[in-house]
């Protein structure tokens, strides 16, 4: 059961990590982060269960994993918004400044 | 690998990953960018039915109050704030993006391989208690304490942070 | 006699490396202070140098030789000194006064030109090199100086360099004697290979030599001393080497009368003075040298019969005396050599510095331009007559005695090369009357507004117009002081010495009569020669085409191999070069390109690599 579980998280983080990488977007960018996210809570939880010594500590990870989440979550939209005023565009590949 | 006895939770498993992934690809290939919301909180949706099939059921609730409420709520605004283009624009880089695919899913076969490869301790599964908020609060309070604290600190500056960077200067 | 100037001889090339100093850093601004710096460096040199003649003219204060330790490697040792020996002490008085009297004389020359001051400052720089070659007590340090000399020659005859025939005469003095340099500096590496000790001061050279202990081997004595020979020929203009020096005189004349006549071109023959135990040790050598000096002699003098240029009729004139100071040599007379060396000196800077002041006036080289000079610049009409009458070998002046010394050593050891010694005399007398009568006598021509130098210029003049006629007297056949003071040993009587002083004099008259003749009465046609046989004349006057047949046979293939090397370095030494730059620009702009600035490219590089890893770690145990 649990290589099962897992496989959807995997399958989860590589969907998360292509849409980071390829969308334009930022937001959606931001969106795909949260997929990835996500996968890893669902493999936390799923060793929680399953995993060698089971315990309720995955879950606490996975509480903290979602409060730093909603936290960045927040910064990433602020961010988004303070650089969508300066620049007027959302899409990633016109954030260039790491070549200067 | 299909000699796998059907049960009541194992269906429920199928369904709930038939979400998740489902929701996730159409993330990936919807052009309107509120559609893309909507089928990410399917996804959230989703892992919270794992998280109660995986006897975690405060977390599920989190799951469902901070992700698919909280955070969609919030993608919906920074839509709304950047107002860009309705449609996500396709992707002019092709090379790119045929790069990223085979890298992500050659990552993907990686952990395929490892995950079927790897032999999992067969030991009784953690049991269902009778109240799965009541440990968590309990071990929340006494063992992770300081992390709890902590959390909240990093939570109160993130909000903070958030405002001061998203407000507009005034006097400029 | 004490030692005391002798001591202080280390004084003598300092004084012009003061002036030198001095004039380097006042720059442009030293133009007016120039000539007075460059001139009091020389006489101060010069009077100290005549102390320290005077002291050597007694008895006793034959040798000093001092100095400090240079180079200390193991076993050799080598000293960094002076050496005052009777020869070095009259060099000394040689160099200094005709360096003093061409500066003072440039003072009047050289007064309308720019750069002066760096004209001074090069005569001072050349008077304190050739110096030290004189006092150089071995071979080491005088070969430093005597590339020192090199390069101020090279400076001093490339100095109007805006004109592009002086350019490429200095660079044409400068590579032909660098020939000549190679062939000392491998002498020197064999002194130093094979002398005992690998000592290279002369003493030690001269008892090696002289005592003929066999400590070196014949064949080698040979060798080095013919190699010494050809940094002299080089140096001294001997034929083969001999084309850079007509050259020459695109400098300024002064120079040419300091450099190219009195002093570094005899500093071949001073070396071979100087190394003549080596020289004596080896018979082939002696003949070697002796045969050269006479071939330059009678060569030259034919090439200058036939010159239009006054300059370049009185370089020829220079190879073709140098020829008799080696042939001198050569035929073991140190004394005809180093007398002729010396009174040489004095009168042909005189001829030289009175051609200064006969282009000064009439503002033109060519021979045939001038005339009817004489009755206008009487001064240097009356002092030029004396030089070339020295230089003719007609007695009293100075050339006579020492050209005698030369020819009755001739007579007496080997009569061919006194026959064509004698020849070349004639030769000289003729070239001298015709360039004498040529542009002093006769119609004046061109605009003829020609007049006399200024003071500073007719001094020197009389100067060595007194010397030319009174130098020789020091060596007569009747009084051999010179030789005796020289080699340390009472001369033996010059034997037949009548009958060579008669056969001298009167080929000298001859060749005088004969130019008077040619160009004044007119008795023969000047045309006589060159319309008959005008393949000879022509000959002549190309200079038997010497420098026509290196061109050929050695510059152009020369030029060709340059040429190829240069394609070689240009297209496929640079072709690699820039090949590897080319790869580097290229995997940089690739580098560029991924430095896009792109989060998302940096991403994908960092997965791909994360994947890339993974499958080098992990999947090592299926291939391995």
């Amino acid at each position: 059961m649990l290589s099962s579980y897992l496989m959807v998280a995997a399958i989860l983080f590589c969907i998360g990590l292509y849409g980071a990488l390829v969308k334009k977007n930022a937001v959606i960018v931001l969106l795909s982060i949260e997929l990835m996210l996500n996968a890893v809570n669902l493999n936390l939880v799923a060793f929680s269960k399953y995993g060698v010594v089971p315990s309720l500590t995955g879950q606490i990870f996975t509480l903290f994993t979602i409060a730093v989440a909603a936290a960045e979550v927040a910064v990433g939209i602020a961010i988004l918004i303070a650089l969508f005023r300066a620049r007027g565009t959302v899409n990633v590949d016109e954030y260039d400044e790491m070549r200067r | 690998m299909f000699n796998i006895e059907w049960t009541g939770e194992y269906i429920a498993f199928i369904v709930f990953s038939a979400v998740i992934i489902s929701g996730a690809v159409f993330m990936i290939n919807f052009t309107k960018v509120v559609h893309m919301v909507v089928s990410l909180a399917a996804v959230f949706i989703g892992i919270a039915g794992m998280f109660v099939l995986l006897n975690a059921e405060f977390l599920a609730f989190v799951q469902v109050l901070v992700y698919a409420g909280a955070v969609s709520i919030l993608m919906i605004f920074g839509i709304m704030m950047t107002k860009h283009k309705e449609s996500e624009t396709e992707s002019k880089r092709g090379l790119h993006s045929l790069l990223v695919g085979i890298g992500a899913v050659a990552l993907f076969g990686i952990l395929f391989y490892a995950i079927r490869q790897t032999e999992f301790p067969q030991e009784q599964p953690l049991q269902a208690v009778e109240d799965n908020t009541l440990e968590i609060g309990k071990l929340l309070f006494t063992g992770y304490v300081v992390p709890f604290e902590i959390i909240s600190v990093l939570l109160t500056v993130a909000f903070i942070g958030s405002i001061v960077l998203a407000k507009k200067e005034a006097n400029e | 006699m004490d030692t005391m100037f002798s001591e202080m001889a280390w004084l003598i090339p300092l004084f012009p490396l003061a002036a030198f100093l001095l004039l380097l850093a006042s720059g442009r601004s030293g133009r007016r202070v120039g000539v007075a710096i460059g001139s009091v460096g020389s006489l101060a040199s010069l009077v100290l140098s005549i102390l320290v003649l005077i002291e050597h003219m007694g008895d006793g204060a034959t040798y000093y030789q001092d100095g400090f330790k240079w180079i200390d490697l193991g076993s050799f040792q080598l000293n960094f000194g002076y050496e005052v020996t009777n020869l070095s002490a009259l060099m000394l008085v040689v160099v200094t006064a005709v360096s003093f009297l061409v500066n003072v004389y440039s003072a009047g020359y050289m007064r309308d030109d720019e750069r002066i001051s760096v004209f001074y400052s090069y005569i001072a720089l050349f008077t304190f090199s050739m110096l030290g070659l004189v006092l150089a007590d071995n071979m080491l340090s005088l070969y430093f100086f005597w590339e020192l000399v090199g390069v101020c020659s090279f400076l001093l005859v490339g100095f109007w360099y805006t004109k592009p025939a002086a350019r490429a005469a200095a660079k044409k003095a400068f590579i032909v004697t660098r020939i000549g340099d190679a062939g000392l500096l491998i002498a020197i590496l064999l002194l130093f290979w094979y002398m005992p000790d690998h000592a290279l001061d002369f003493v030690r050279i001269e008892n090696v030599f002289e005592g003929q202990t066999g400590a070196v081997a014949a064949g080698v004595t040979t060798l080095i001393a013919i190699l010494i020979f050809v940094g002299a020929i080089g140096k001294s203009g001997q034929f083969p080497l001999h084309v850079w020096l007509p050259d020459a005189m695109e400098g300024p004349t002064p120079i040419s009368a300091l450099i190219h006549a009195a002093t570094m071109v005899a500093a071949g023959v001073y070396l071979v003075a100087r190394t003549f135990d080596i020289f004596q040790a080896s018979p082939v050598a002696m003949e070697t040298v002796a045969y050269i000096g006479a071939f330059t002699a009678i060569f030259a003098a034919t090439i200058g019969i036939a010159q239009n240029d006054i300059k370049r009729i009185l370089a020829y004139s220079t190879v073709s005396q140098l020829g008799y100071m080696m042939m001198a040599l050569g035929l073991g007379s140190l004394t005809g050599g180093v007398f002729h060396l010396f009174t040489h000196a004095f009168f042909k800077a005189l001829l030289f510095l009175g051609a200064g002041s006969i282009i000064h006036a009439v503002h033109t080289q060519n021979i045939n331009e001038m005339g009817g000079l004489g009755s206008k610049m009487r001064i240097t009409a009356w002092t030029f007559g004396i030089g070339a009458l020295a230089l003719s070998g007609i007695p009293p002046f100075a050339g006579f005695w020492s050209k005698d010394a030369i020819l009755a050593t001739a007579l007496h050891e080997n009569p061919t090369l006194f026959v064509v010694g004698v020849v070349a005399a004639f030769f000289t007398a003729f070239y001298m009357s015709r360039l004498f009568f040529l542009v002093f006598t006769g119609k004046p021509k061109g605009d003829g507004k020609a007049h006399e130098s200024p003071l500073s210029m007719t001094i020197p003049l009389i100067i060595l117009a007194v010397f030319a006629i009174g130098a020789g007297f020091i060596e007569t056949p009747w009084n051999g002081t010179l030789s005796e003071w020289l080699t340390g040993t009472a001369a033996a009587a010059h034997s037949g010495g009548g009958l060579v002083m008669v056969i001298s004099t009167a080929v000298g008259a001859l060749g005088i009569y004969l130019g008077w003749l040619v160009f004044v009465k007119g008795t023969i046609a000047r045309d006589a020669i060159s319309s008959r046989a005008p393949w000879l004349a022509r000959l002549l006057e190309r200079k038997y085409y010497i420098d026509e047949i290196y061109e050929a046979i050695l510059v152009k293939p020369l030029r060709g191999l340059g040429q190829l090397l240069n394609a070689i370095d240009q297209y496929l030494i640079d072709g690699i070069v820039s090949f590897i730059g080319g790869t580097a620009v290229f995997l940089g702009r690739g580098g560029t390109r991924l430095q896009n600035g792109q989060v998302q490219t940096y991403g994908l590089i960092t997965i791909l690599g994360l994947v890339i890893l993974i499958i080098a770690v992990v999947g090592r145990r299926f291939w391995s």
